[in-house]
């Protein structure tokens, strides 16, 4: 491979080249193995390093120390409630104290759920109902699943996009998978019955990816995404919300 | 500083903490001082914020007085000693498989990959947690890291040579 080309697919992985240059490499990838599997390779890395390095969490001394000094005159507890005011969805109270942290919780269930997320992240055909539209993708569900479940609405403005979705079996149960995609990444969300689990956010760690899971009732949400915690945390609100009974 | 400018960046910063966090923690290696690290910065960007240009990016300033106050730091300052160092020496890890190894690197797990970005040197860690962890574009690294884009773009690239090598020959020598 010639190290101009090398050095251009680095630029095309980071989204760093102009309109012209990206046809330019489109075009030869279409008829260079071996820069096709260089490519592959390096978004493959940028993967695994992305997920990887986001290895450390503020702990919440830290949390609650900078909160105080920030705003020394209201409880630490507030500052939790700070980021999704930021956000630019209207989330409702109930939907801020649903995201009040809880002990971390261990559940064998989750790897399952990680490695369907992958399943699919790496499947040619993942979906079996393909559509933005809400009122296409829920009904579609009709009849396949022992269970019902809303998904909430996500307009042009929004940066998340309904991809599809597809029925998934967890623990020989079956369950729907829904997805959508926010920036480059894709989220996974996992639907399911399942009664032991309660109604608040709880948070999975030691995880490759960001997992997400509450009961609403007697069915739970599970999010699974390579993309970042704030990114899983609005969509569960947004599922919260579309949700409550 | 008045209230309002107080809020304004308890809104900009809050959201970075995370983020700040773990870049302190890469850098320093050492849970405690990425701590104080990110107490100083806030500490340092609050009192600063007054200067701050809005329309310019907050992140890059964050993530540069992060940067700065750890090069000050005891542990910053032996760095810098070594950073000359580390930039002549990278080169030598050339990667001298020609095919590619894409199941190898899919079979890295998670501290395998930590393994690699710890053992890279400095000046190129930092690179690389700014571009591939924290996606940042190149000119925001350029801005936090005070460097030209150019050299964004070289260490980028050597420091992704010296992780593969670094996975192709960790996996590779297990049966």
């Amino acid at each position: 491979m010639s190290c101009d080309y090398r050095r251009k697919l680095e630029l095309y992985a980071d989204g760093e080249i102009s309109a012209s240059e990206h046809q330019e490499i489109s075009a030869h990838l279409s008829s260079c193995p071996d820069c096709g599997g260089f490519l592959v390779q390096l978004l493959e890395m940028k993967k695994t390093v992305r997920i990887a390095g986001h290895r450390y969490s503020a702990p919440m001394e830290l949390r609650t120390a900078l909160a105080q000094k920030l705003r020394p005159e209201k409880v630490p507890g507030m500052f939790w409630r700070w980021g999704l005011v930021a956000s630019s969805f209207a989330i409702s109270a109930m939907a801020i104290l649903f995201f009040l942290p809880r002990a971390e919780r261990h559940d064998p269930l989750m790897s399952e759920v990680v490695d369907q997320h992958v399943t699919t992240l790496a499947s040619l055909n993942p979906m079996d109902v393909v559509s933005t539209d809400r009122q296409t993708v829920k009904p579609w569900f009709e009849g396949k699943l022992p269970f019902s479940f809303n998904l909430p609405e996500v307009g042009e403005s929004s940066p998340y996009k309904l991809v599809g979705g597809k029925v998934a079996y967890l623990r020989q149960d079956p369950s729907a998978e829904v997805v959508y995609e926010v920036g480059k990444h894709k989220i996974s969300v996992f639907i399911f019955r399942e009664g032991s689990g309660g109604p608040e956010l709880v948070r999975e760690h030691g995880l490759p990816f960001t997992v997400e899971h509450w009961n609403e009732g007697s069915v739970r949400f599970c999010l699974v995404t390579d993309s970042n915690q704030d990114d899983a945390d609005k969509l569960a609100a947004m599922l919260h919300e579309a949700n409550r009974r | 500083m008045d209230g309002r400018s107080n809020r304004d960046f308890e809104e900009l910063a809050l959201p970075l903490l995370d983020p700040l966090f773990n870049f302190a923690c890469w850098l320093s290696g050492d849970s405690d001082e990425a701590r104080d690290l990110v107490q100083e910065t806030f500490a340092k960007g609050l009192k600063a914020f007054g200067s701050f240009r809005s329309g310019t990016n907050f992140r890059a300033w964050m993530f540069r007085i992060l940067r700065n106050t750890f090069l000050t730091s005891r542990t910053g300052l032996e760095r810098r000693n070594t950073s000359q160092q580390d930039e002549d020496g990278i080169d030598e890890a050339v990667v001298t498989q020609e095919t590619p190894e894409l199941e190898l690197i899919r079979r890295a797990d998670t501290e395998l990959i930590q393994g690699a970005i710890a053992q890279l040197p400095p000046i190129f860690r930092e690179v690389v947690i700014l571009a591939d962890i924290e996606e940042m574009r190149y000119q925001e690294v350029a801005d936090a890291l005070d460097i030209p884009i150019g050299t964004v773009m070289s260490r980028l690239a050597r420091a992704r040579k010296h992780l593969r090598k670094y996975i192709l020959d960790t996996l590779g020598k297990k049966p």
